[in-house]
Order: C-alpha cells, then structure tokens, then sequence
C-alpha cells in the first residue's frame, strides 16, 4: 500500500471477489480467511522461488504451481476440516486468485524469500482481516447471532462459542443475502478512506 | 510478456519447455503423495458425517445392522428424478426390515441441486427428511435451517396417502405443505424430491428389502 495506493486498493478489490461470499456468517469467513492466509503465504514464496527460472516458463509455472497449491489445499481440508470444505465448497479452489494477485500485484518476484514470506502474511492477514469484520457485521445484522455454525464445521469445540444475540426472526436479511456483502464492503472501503482522509488533513494543518 | 525482449531462440524455447515440463510432473506427484496421505482420512469424515445424520433419522436403538455397508444403489429417473444412481441404505433389527433411507438430490432447487436424506420406515410413513447439501440463497431459501425449524420435521409421520397424493405439493400449488415466504421454489423442490422417494418406496419396497445385504 505504501507504493502505490490506488493499484493496490484495486488488487484487494478484485482480491476480495470470490472471497467475500463466505463472509455472510463469521464461521465461513474465519475459514476462508485462514485458508487464503495460507494460500497467500505458500503462494508468495512459490512466486518468490520461481524468479530463479527464465522469464518464459516462469508465468505457466507459477500457474501450475498456484493450481497444485489450491488443489492440495483442497484436498488437506478434506483430511482435517471436512464439514469446511462443504461450506466453503466452490470458493476454495478460487483462492488461487488471491494468492496470484499477491505476486503480481506486490512484484514479489523481486523480492527476497524473507520479504516474500512478510508480503504474503501482510496480504493474507488483509483478507482474514477484512473478511473477519464483514462477517461480524453480516452474521450479527442479518441474523443476530455470532459464530453460528461453528460446531459443525470446526468441531465440538467451537460449538460452545456460538452466540445468539437476538432471535433470528428479526435479522435484517439483506446482510446474509449477496448485495449485503458489497454493501458491507463499500462502508468498510468508506471507513478506510474517511480515516486515510482525516489524516492527511490533520498533516496538512500541522504543515501550514 | 516483455516486447522488447529479445526474441527467443530454439535453444532457450527448449529449456523453456523441458522446465515447465519438469514442474508439471514435481507438481503432479507432490498433489498424487498428499491424495493418498489424505484419502482414508477424508472417506472416514465423510461416512462420520453421513452416519452422524442417519443415526438422527433412524436411531441406533431401532435397528442392529450396519446402515452404511447394509445399502443398495438404484437408478431409476422416471420415478426418483434424477439420473445418478441414489443410495438407499437399509434399516434391520434381527433381519426384519425396520426403514429405508434415502440418499436422494432435489435437482431442481434454485441454485441447484439439494441433496437429502428422505426416512421411510418399513409401513410407508416417513420418518423424517434431512437436507444434507444445498446451495439456496441464504436467509430465503435456507429458512428450513433457522427461521422455519418446525418446516422439516412436519414430514414425521406422512405417507403417500396422508395427505393423499393430490395435494402432496406446497400450498401455492394446491397442496398440504407449506411454503417459505420468499422462497417457493426451494420447499416445492424438496416436497416433490421426497413425495418421489416414497411413490418408489411404495412401488419397489420388497424389492428394496429383498436383496442381500453385500459381504463386507
């Protein structure tokens, strides 16, 4: 982001597409946003080691790569996490996506494996992040509940952290349905650049 | 691709080719290693899951076979809907038959198929009907999940003659079942998959029973 705001902005964006339908309770988000930390770390450092080769195989290899990341991710969820992958379903595979936008959109190949492995967490942790706070907001307006579902889909464990707020009858729908999401979104965004906006002005005053 | 690169020669296509080659292969025997490591696992989570959900249908203390090697799998589209073959797993205690379950799909929900778990006990009442996968849209098509919990278990106890074959659809079609408000299309969808299993159930129950259950 310190680069080049305004391209990074759009490579979240476009980052934050396929991810953005888990995020209607926070039990899918926090899936999600583990799984696309991962694939963004794995697939920071698979970018960053594939700088070595010669600029021609470097750009089918690193879709081979992401694909045999995603794959493998998909298959590992099954082992270990097999309720999460029914619900995260068709959007696993899709983190390949992110996980490419993290090379080309931060020039890892480039970089050192260090700075590699820091780009990749900066931009998982984005995605957890962003996709933590709309499914707080979309699970809590929409159905008034936080972590519903997580016993299913994380085990025993976690079925003992859902809360109900208030009943369910009540919920504001539109958050669970899809237009809530790109609400949700764009006031996230808004909240962004009211803060960003609020500090250049305050430096601004100091300046003059 | 840069455009001002110099263009490429044999030699060098070459390498390009035996590389990207050279990863396919790494690539597909690293997926190949973590397929296998993975595979007992995953078909054990899957068979927890399903026996989790047909435990809820059948309880354990109603019968005393294995549902989940005691099955058959049937294809028959004109009366089921559906083209794939659908798993019946099948109920005994001491040999007699107590109830069906079927692992039957929904084809026509709004986003696609819905997969359930239709019970039948042996006298052609249902026992209950779960849905196991879906895609509806969440907080309309959804509702039997949470805002409707009494929606699925009104099932319990109709047969193919309560209520009578006619008015098994949903209300806005004329039936006895309700609908979601928002949503006809789930619930008509999931009312005809499970009126389906049970005109099959009736006309294939000994047939269903009949054969042996498969050496393990």
């Amino acid at each position: 982001m310190k680069n080049d705001p305004s391209t990074a902005q759009v490579w979240l964006a476009i980052a934050l597409c396929p991810a953005i339908a888990a995020s209607d309770t926070l039990t899918g988000a926090l899936g999600l946003g583990v799984a696309a930390l991962l694939a963004c770390v794995i697939g920071a450092l698979a970018g960053q080691l594939l700088h070595r080769l010669p600029p021609e195989p470097r750009q089918v290899g690193l879709i081979l790569m992401l694909a045999a990341l995603v794959t493998s991710l998909t298959l590992w969820m099954g082992a270990a996490a097999h309720e999460l992958r029914g619900t995260l379903g068709i959007l696993l595979p899709l983190l390949a996506v992110n996980a490419a936008i993290v090379w080309r959109g931060d020039q890892t190949s480039t970089a050192t494996p260090g700075a590699a492995l820091r780009m990749g967490l900066v931009s998982g942790a984005r995605i957890l992040a962003i996709l933590v706070v709309l499914g707080c907001t979309r699970e809590f307006v929409g159905r008034g509940s936080l972590l519903y579902g997580a016993g299913n889909s994380l085990g025993d464990w976690a079925g003992k952290l859902e809360l109900q707020l208030f009943p369910a009858d009540m919920g504001f729908l539109l958050a669970m349905l899809p237009p809530g999401a790109f609400i949700a979104c764009g006031l996230l965004l808004a909240a962004r650049n009211w803060i960003t906006h609020r500090h250049e002005l305050s430096e601004n005053r100091r300046n003059f | 691709m840069d455009t001002n690169a110099e263009p490429v020669r044999r030699p060098q296509r070459l390498t390009a080719v035996l590389i990207v080659v050279a990863l396919a292969l790494v690539l597909a025997a690293l997926i190949a290693m973590i397929e296998s490591a993975t595979r007992e696992r995953t078909r054990r989570n899957e068979q927890a899951w399903i026996q989790q959900r047909l435990d809820v249908l059948v309880p354990p203390d109603r019968h005393d076979n294995d549902l989940l090697t005691d099955r058959i799998d049937v294809v028959s589209p004109d009366i089921l809907g559906v083209a794939q073959p659908v798993t019946i797993y099948r109920a005994r205690q001491s040999s007699e038959p107590v109830a069906a379950v079927f692992r039957t799909v929904a084809p026509d929900g709004y986003h696609g198929p819905i997969e359930l778990l239709v019970a039948i006990a042996y006298d052609g009442s249902l026992l209950g009907v779960q849905v196991v996968r879906h895609k509806e849209t969440a907080g309309l098509g959804d509702q039997f999940e949470n805002r409707r919990t009494d929606w699925l278990p009104a099932f319990r106890g109709k047969s193919l003659s309560d209520p009578p074959q006619q008015r098994w659809s949903v209300r806005q079609d004329g039936g006895d079942f309700d609908g979601f408000t928002g949503a006809t299309i789930t619930p008509r969808a999931i009312v005809r998959a499970t009126r389906r299993a049970l005109e099959y159930y009736g006309a294939q129950r000994d047939r269903i029973f009949a054969s042996t259950p498969p050496q393990q």
